[in-house]
């Protein structure tokens, strides 16, 4: 394992802080840093995760005090200060959030004291120290969400025993944030239970203050959201469970039986939700079938992405579409205990389909591990074991699709080869969503 | 002060006194007092970008160069966008399987920031070397390591010793600048020291002149965002004179750029991102340049090409082309004039490409009435008065920012331009407003020279038929600005940086008298 990290597939801690914050709609950043920070991350994020764009406060709109040398000399809070109180005469906004980068949190500037004075004041403003070298998005999703559930949501408000919060998806790493959480949310107001999403275009920011009336969180992910969702309980008494990204409806059924439970809905209830979802997927899976049968649409796959996506698309392809999963590779920076978490969700796999699991952050060395792994199979006719094979990956794993003779479909980050808007690949919607895109690929040329 | 002999390039502010923070009148502000423009600065700003930015932008285009960014991870995580437009050049030269660039970040952490990062970034540079086995390595000093003091020139020197291949240090620290153009000179400063100066095989000696007879071949210092069908257009223009080109150092081998130390000229198509570089092929290889004026528009293509014409003795080929394609380019676009005569315009992108693009608006019958340039320096200087004096003496509003769209959304709200000339970023605040766009470069369109006159006309004419994308768009989102802001002065935040009692120059601009022109 190189000691670099090729071509990195997240930002820094404040490039995650910041792509949360402007995902929610009139949540705005002031980022104490210097000038290219906000950019550098806001562009990776716009860019990479199908086009977001510019939104509401967010890309060249970003306030920054732009902090340069002379602020790393003397000391950067008379300007931040100054810079907070420009922000707010200005920029027409909910709730503020000061979020810092390596500079700032080098040379030590009291941010706290600085954003203190503020509040007492009575602007709704909060802080996180976010310098980038405290790590990568994960970690800046988790340092804004403390601060959300520590400076801004109440304390003491009566629990809604039908309220859940949903974390987990970062905004930006999971391409298809805004798609998943509606979807998510769809299924679980089916159940008769309310959610909070936090981070679709729908969101307010108020529901971010009263988050603490929910009676359970639920965070789609076994690394991404799992410190802040501890600090929220710890705080406002809210425990937590973690689920895999459901996609496709056998996933999303287990997914459903298992809050059902938590909620004690009554399992009649919960059966005919998944029922009546089912028989909605089926209905134009069914069109497929011709098609599928015909023309051989089953695959060897490899997957590369995140921790989320690397278990969740497995699983799917291999339990949905009856595909053969090869190689999976998981990007994300993971400590040991971590990389365990996520191989164990492997478990679910049937042995004698369970993919060669690779922890690689490195595009090349993920394309080279490959490549040296299928070196070890000949075959007679010089063809590879694994063809026909497709690649679910970022738009940089486009090669490795080259490289093995395979489809290619861009589902984790960075995804710049096409738009992407409300579409999601959770649950019964995402699912079908996702096996139309693969096949569509996969007939692309007829 | 030099390319040669600076160990750290000199931030723009200090090399060319640049400033990025004027608001005020087209009248006369080429003349007026640097010093005092540059320590203006803001008390309300948006990010802009660092130098960083444009450095990596250029260096990631060197085929075979691996790019190590010494610092926090998400330095690097912007990579994959600038190679989207690497990818897409390779396109257009039929390269459909091109490898990608590769970028490594050495993901400097809590403990290096504590420790030091050198002997990471020295067991990085030996990894990157192994593991991709690239021709050259580059490796870019961002904040953290440059704030906690890692040495990066005993990194280098260190691994140079070791290394077979080519190894080059930029140190761009975001926080060392406020204009981002110096990333362009620590880029070429780079690409400078790492292929020419301490190249293993040393520096190519000195060409002995031109023989007598022989085609001269002119360097053309390339930008990234500059495509194929430019390069093809330049290419044609100096072809049909009688000279050679040699595209550089953008894209280009270390073979190509050291050839580039042999050329009988060096000619800019954008002074402002150049000089550093043509000031040092003349001094160390006494290679004159033309570097004054950006083919694009006619006037301008036609100065440009005659100052190349005087100092390769082909004025008379060039004056009979110039007579001919002047022609042929004025009658190509008398079929777009009903649509474009008369509109009002506004530019936004960095000053010299901002104020040509605006001459070749003005000759296609539009009128400029408002320039937004990134930063300011003297390239710039003589333009703003040419730009006045060419529509009748019709001034316009100047904003100098690196960015800062709650200035230009002001503006734009206040003079409601028909039409939008801008960078890539800034078009969509024009957009918000309802305002069509013509992006003001894409790799995949003629911009400069002759055929850039007409492709440019052609676009606009077409763009401006339909604007209903962003007429629709500016009816069904909102702007993060309250009310308030836009009965402001959009110049309100500027101030001036070095003495809170001395006045800001500009902010006075009358915006009333842009109300009502045609």
């Amino acid at each position: 394992m190189s000691e670099y990290i090729e071509r990195p597939r997240y930002q820094c801690a404040l490039g995650g802080a910041l792509v949360t914050i402007t995902a929610l709609d009139r949540f705005i950043p002031i980022v104490h840093s210097a000038p290219g920070c906000a950019s550098s991350a806001e562009g990776a994020a716009s860019t990479g995760s199908g086009y977001w764009g510019s939104t509401y406060c967010n890309g060249r709109a970003t306030p920054s005090s732009n902090t340069l040398e002379k602020e790393i000399i003397f000391g950067g809070e008379e300007r931040l200060k100054e810079q907070i109180e420009t922000t707010l005469s200005i920029i027409d906004g909910d709730l503020f959030a000061v979020i810092t980068g390596c500079m700032t949190d080098i040379i030590g500037d009291d941010v706290r004291a600085v954003v203190n004075d503020f509040k007492k004041a009575g602007k709704p403003i909060i802080v996180a120290e976010t310098g980038g070298f405290k790590g990568n998005s994960s970690k800046g999703y988790d340092f804004i969400l403390e601060a959300i559930f520590t400076q801004y949501t109440e304390k003491g408000l009566e629990k809604n025993p039908r309220l859940v919060n949903i974390f987990g998806l970062i905004p930006s790493q999971d391409v298809f944030w805004r798609g998943n959480l509606i979807e998510l949310k769809r299924l679980l107001n089916e159940l008769g239970l309310q959610v909070n999403t936090f981070f679709t275009p729908s969101d307010i920011v108020e529901d971010l203050k009263t988050a603490s009336k929910a009676s359970l969180n639920i965070v789609f992910s076994d690394i991404h959201g799992i410190v802040a969702a501890k600090v929220f309980e710890e705080t406002h008494g809210t425990p937590f469970i973690t689920v895999p990204l459901p996609i496709g409806p056998t996933a999303t059924k287990e997914f459903l039986e298992e809050v059902g439970e938590k909620f004690e809905i009554c399992s009649k209830k919960v059966q005919e939700l998944i029922q009546k979802e089912n028989a909605w997927y089926y209905s134009f899976v069914q069109s497929i079938g011709d098609i599928y049968n015909d023309i051989d649409l089953q695959r060897h796959a490899i997957i590369v992405g995140d921790s989320n996506y690397s278990f969740s698309l497995t699983r799917f392809v291999e339990e949905e579409l009856g595909w053969i999963p090869a190689y999976v590779a998981v990007t994300d920076m993971l400590d040991n205990n971590e990389k365990e978490k996520v191989k164990s969700r492997f478990d679910l796999i049937p042995e004698d389909l369970r993919p060669k699991i690779i922890f690689e952050t490195n595009t090349s060395e993920i394309v080279s591990r490959v490549l040296a792994d299928l070196k070890n199979t000949d075959s007679v006719y010089g063809d590879l074991p694994i063809t026909p094979a497709f690649v679910l990956g970022s738009t940089l794993d486009r090669t490795l699709a080259v490289d093995v003779n395979a489809g290619f479909l861009s589902v984790t980050f960075p995804v710049t080869n096409r738009v992407v808007t409300d579409q999601g690949y959770a649950g019964y919607k995402g699912g079908l969503r996702l096996t139309t895109d693969i096949f569509s690929v996969l007939l692309g040329n007829r | 002060m030099s390319l040669l002999t600076d160990k750290n390039v000199p931030a723009r502010e200090d090399r060319v006194t640049a400033c990025i923070a004027y608001g005020g009148s087209a009248c006369g502000f080429g003349k007026k007092d640097k010093p005092c423009l540059s320590n203006q600065e803001r008390g309300f700003s948006q990010s802009g970008l660092c130098q960083l930015l444009p450095t990596l932008g250029m260096l990631l285009t060197l085929p075979d160069t691996a790019i190590v960014i010494h610092g926090a991870i998400g330095c690097a995580s912007t990579g994959f966008g600038g190679n989207i437009g690497i990818r897409l050049r390779h396109l257009q030269r039929g390269i459909v399987n091109a490898k990608d660039t590769v970028w490594v970040s050495t993901n400097l952490t809590e403990v290096e920031v504590v420790h030091g990062g050198e002997a990471k970034l020295e067991r990085v540079i030996y990894e990157v070397y192994k593991n991709i086995k690239p021709k050259s390595i580059i490796v870019l000093q961002t904040c953290a390591p440059s704030i906690i003091g890692d040495d990066l020139a005993g990194v280098i020197d260190k691994v140079r010793e070791k290394l077979d291949i080519p190894v080059a240090a930029s140190t761009c620290e975001g926080f060392k600048t406020k204009v981002w153009a110096t990333g362009y000179d620590v880029a070429f400063h780079a690409i400078v020291h790492g292929f020419i100066e301490k190249d293993k095989e040393g520096r190519p000696a000195k060409k002995n002149g031109r023989v007598e007879g022989q085609r001269p071949i002119v360097n053309i210092i390339n930008l990234a965002s500059v495509g194929k069908p430019d390069e093809d257009e330049i290419t044609r223009i100096l072809n049909a004179i009688g000279i050679d080109v040699l595209i550089g150092p953008n894209f280009a081998s270390r073979e190509t750029i050291r050839k580039m130390t042999q050329a009988d000229l060096t000619v800019s198509v954008c002074p402002t991102h150049d000089d550093y570089f043509v000031d040092y092929l003349y001094q160390e290889y006494g290679i004159p340049y033309v570097l004054k004026d950006m083919p694009i528009g006619i006037e301008n293509t036609n100065q440009w090409l005659l100052d190349i014409a005087n100092k390769t003795g082909l004025r008379k080929e060039a004056e009979k082309f110039i007579e001919k394609e002047t022609a042929r380019a004025y009658k190509s676009v008398e079929q777009f004039a009903h649509i474009l005569n008369g509109k009002k315009v506004f530019l936004s992108a960095g000053e010299f490409r901002a104020l040509v693009t605006g001459s070749l608006f003005q000759e296609l019958g539009l009128q400029i009435v408002g320039v937004n340039a990134y930063h300011h320096d003297g390239f710039g200087d003589e333009y703003y008065d040419k730009l006045v004096d060419s529509q009748g003496g019709k001034d316009f509003v100047v904003d100098i920012a690196n960015f800062q769209p709650f200035e230009l959304t002001n503006m734009l709200k206040k003079i409601k331009p028909d039409l939008f000339i801008g960078h890539v970023g800034d078009n969509i605040w024009a957009a918000k407003l309802g305002i069509p766009v013509v992006t003001i470069f894409r790799i995949f369109d003629y911009y400069i020279g002759y055929r850039g006159f007409y492709e440019v006309a052609k676009k606009a004419a077409r763009i401006l038929r339909n604007p209903a994308f962003n007429v629709k768009l500016s009816q069904n989102i909102k702007l993060p600005y309250k009310k308030e802001w836009y009965e402001e002065n959009p110049f309100k935040y500027i101030k001036s940086g070095s003495d809170e009692e001395s006045s800001v120059i500009g902010s006075d601009f009358n915006f009333k008298t842009l109300e009502g022109v045609i």
